[in-house]
């Protein structure tokens, strides 16, 4: 069959989900189909172009396609008849954050025009799909709760798991994966000063920005802990990532209402790593559960230097903890076979 | 630099107007500049034509510092500093209106539709910093059709040091895709009447069973199967090399194309002469014959007398494969030109 991905990109950039576009056309390659992604190019800045480049994906032309499977919007705006969509997001600009206050739509009749023309094509768009499955319980929630559509949970493969086979633990919580405010990065430096001497922490990643890297450095200077925090602040070889998670006594990775379970988090319990997070770090909770996989704590440096404390000088129940977060993650199944036949019925 | 390649494709249809993109975006990334490449598709539909063209036309390409296009409509992105290596028209509704190949009715209906994208395109092409072609053949339209003038850029191969002569067999290749209009029948009916041992390979992978089907009976059909091979399907880049580094020369007689196409490229690099017609089109502005090639009649009788004159006057076919290499250089056909002119 010819399946043809489809999926946003903004000129110049690389993220997780361009990523996860790739490695669905390598395995429906794998898998016997034939597969390219068409990446259509999407700005949200200025809001007053969004609609403009909706009409564009909608004036598209396919042809020669058996299949479509669309990602993100406003790709998944295109036109055809045998359309699934395996949604990563909607434009929460439109919806969630607009709420809580956080979106680039002005405050005025303009920014509601641009709103409703978007809930419009969305509504459009869901309905003439064939499938709709949703990378999170919280998309899928999301999804009920604006648009009033159903959908199916189907959650993104690991790409690489053969990378995490895990060991023993040498007495240090791990934190990695990108940094920013929204993962929260410099809460589980704080809570450092808050814990006992043998704990130790290790954050290793990609700073989004030079402010991102200075606010860790200082928080570490500030405190005095420059011979218990370890500041790794780069894009990482994936071995190398691998090898800081798999000797790691537990994973932390609190982002603030993650949509889902988080790749940082399926990588630690795919190495049998106990997991570290908080109450409101949204979809992450489907893997982490208190007392059975890991330590869940309000998102202050208080109780999260307990559960640090606890994971670095507990070795045994560390050890408990990650092995069922193992077994919790083995039995959800999540594998590329497996979401090649979800996504193609 | 930060450079969008912009062009329209359709899906799972692989070829030179891809080739001409994704050489170009590796010759600029190994130059350390940051490449984004976009493909939209597009469909040739008399109808959709506009709206496909409004949709390139509210592509956001601000990020870029520069846009360069390629296959139409892409020509219409908007961008301060868009340069076009414009590799065709939509051609039903400008060459080959006059001919079997527009596939509509010439009425009100299709001329206002051809008059329309007319306009269209010349805006568009007007507003590009510097437009450049593939080929003489293209320039020239866009003078008479648009107005707009422009400079042949020809398009090299990637990595074309790969090729090289190792000697000169029995064997004429045609390693192209297998088409009718790229006429390998022509050359399988050539011999037919060849007088001399010469073999002829024909490679490719074809999007037509029947097409090959009938090449397969020709075959039979006059008793060739000694005398010619068909290699239907891929076949490597190196299984490529090794053909041309060996062969005899290279055939490439497509049907009035534009541009003078890759195999006569690839051949060129490897030191042989190029066998091809009178109505190749772009080939013609490669191959001078007797000099680097030989051109004559799209005739069985003809062709068959070239494949002769190839096969017995050796002296010659081996002064034309070397001068196959110095026509490169005369029409200073590489990358290095290519980056400096689309980056000036």
């Amino acid at each position: 069959m010819k399946v043809l991905v489809v999926n946003n990109m903004a000129p110049f950039l690389w993220g997780g989900a361009e990523e996860l576009a790739a490695h669905l056309q390598r395995n429906l390659t794998e898998a016997g189909h034939q597969s390219e992604v068409l990446r259509i190019p999407f700005q949200w800045e200025p809001a007053t172009r969004i609609p403009s480049q909706m009409l564009m994906v909608r004036s598209l032309e396919l042809w020669n396609v058996d299949r479509v499977i669309a990602l993100k919007f406003p790709a998944y705006l295109i036109r055809h008849p045998h359309k699934t969509l395996w949604l990563l997001h909607q434009y929460r600009q439109a919806y969630d954050l607009l709420e809580s206050g956080q979106s680039n739509l002005p405050e005025n009749e303009v920014g509601a025009t641009i709103r409703n023309a978007i809930v419009a094509a969305d509504g459009e768009a869901f309905k003439e799909s064939r499938r709709i499955f949703v990378n999170s319980e919280v998309t899928r929630t999301r999804l009920k709760k604006f648009n009033r559509f159903d959908s199916e949970v189907l959650l993104p493969p690991l790409n690489d798991p053969e990378l995490f086979t895990g060991g023993a633990g040498q007495g240090y919580v791990f934190a990695g994966g990108r940094i920013n405010g929204m993962k929260r990065q410099h809460l589980l430096v704080e809570a450092m000063a808050k814990a006992p001497p043998l704990a130790r922490l290790v954050v290793a990643g990609p700073p989004d920005t030079p402010d991102d890297a200075r606010q860790l450095e200082r928080l570490v200077e500030q405190h005095g802990l420059g011979d218990r925090v370890k500041l790794d602040l780069r894009f990482l070889p994936r071995s190398e990532y691998a090898a800081y998670l798999n000797a790691a006594n537990a994973v932390a990775y609190l982002p603030y209402d993650e949509d889902s379970l988080g790749y940082v988090a399926m990588e630690a319990a795919t190495a049998g790593k106990a997991l570290i997070s908080a109450h409101d770090s949204g979809g992450v909770l489907g893997l982490v559960r208190p007392g059975e996989t890991g330590w869940v704590t309000e998102p202050d440096p208080e109780p999260l230097a307990q559960a640090m404390a606890s994971a670095c000088t507990d070795q045994t129940t560390a050890a408990r903890l990650g092995a069922a977060a193992r077994e919790l993650w083995l039995r959800m199944g999540i594998t590329w076979p497996r979401t090649i036949e979800k996504l193609l019925t | 630099m930060k450079i969008a390649l912009c062009s329209s494709f359709v899906p799972f249809v692989y070829g030179g107007a891809r080739n001409i993109v994704e050489w170009l975006e590796s010759t600029l990334l190994a130059e350390g500049h940051q490449v984004e490449r976009i493909y939209l598709p597009h469909v040739d539909t008399p109808e959709r034509l506009f709206t496909q063209m409004a949709a390139y036309r509210w592509l956001d390409l601000d990020a870029a510092d520069r846009v360069i296009c390629f296959r139409p409509p892409a020509h219409v992105v908007p961008h301060p500093n868009k340069v076009l290596w414009f590799i065709h028209h939509i051609r039903a509704f400008y060459d080959l209106w006059d001919t079997p190949y527009r596939g509509f009715p010439a009425d009100a209906r299709h001329c206002n539709i051809r008059d329309a994208l007319h306009d269209a395109d010349t805006r568009a092409l007007r507003e590009a910093r510097h437009v450049f072609t593939n080929s003489a053949v293209v320039s020239q339209r866009l003078r008479d059709y648009n107005g707009v003038n422009s400079e042949v850029l020809y398009p090299p191969i990637f990595a074309p040091q790969r090729f090289h002569c190792r000697g000169f067999n029995d064997e004429v290749v045609y390693i192209c895709r297998v088409e009718h209009h790229k006429r390998q029948h022509l050359l399988v009916e050539a011999m037919r009447y060849t007088q001399t041992p010469v073999r002829l390979r024909l490679c490719g992978t074809s999007s037509r069973s029947d097409y090959v089907k009938e090449l397969f009976a020709l075959v039979n059909r006059y008793g060739l199967g000694k005398r010619v091979i068909i290699e239907h399907g891929w076949i490597s880049e190196e299984q490529k090399v090794d053909y041309l580094a060996e062969c005899l020369a290279a055939a490439y007689l497509p049907l009035d194309e534009d541009s003078y196409g890759y195999p006569s490229l690839e051949a060129s690099h490897a030191g042989k002469p190029i066998l091809t017609t009178s109505d190749a089109g772009g080939v013609l502005e490669l191959v001078e014959h007797g000099r680097n090639g030989l051109v004559c009649n799209p005739r069985p009788e003809e062709l068959a007398a070239a494949l002769d004159q190839l096969y017995e006057d050796r002296h010659a076919t081996e002064r034309m494969g070397r001068a196959a290499r110095d026509r490169l250089e005369e029409l200073d056909i590489n990358w290095a030109r290519v980056l400096n002119r689309l980056l000036a």
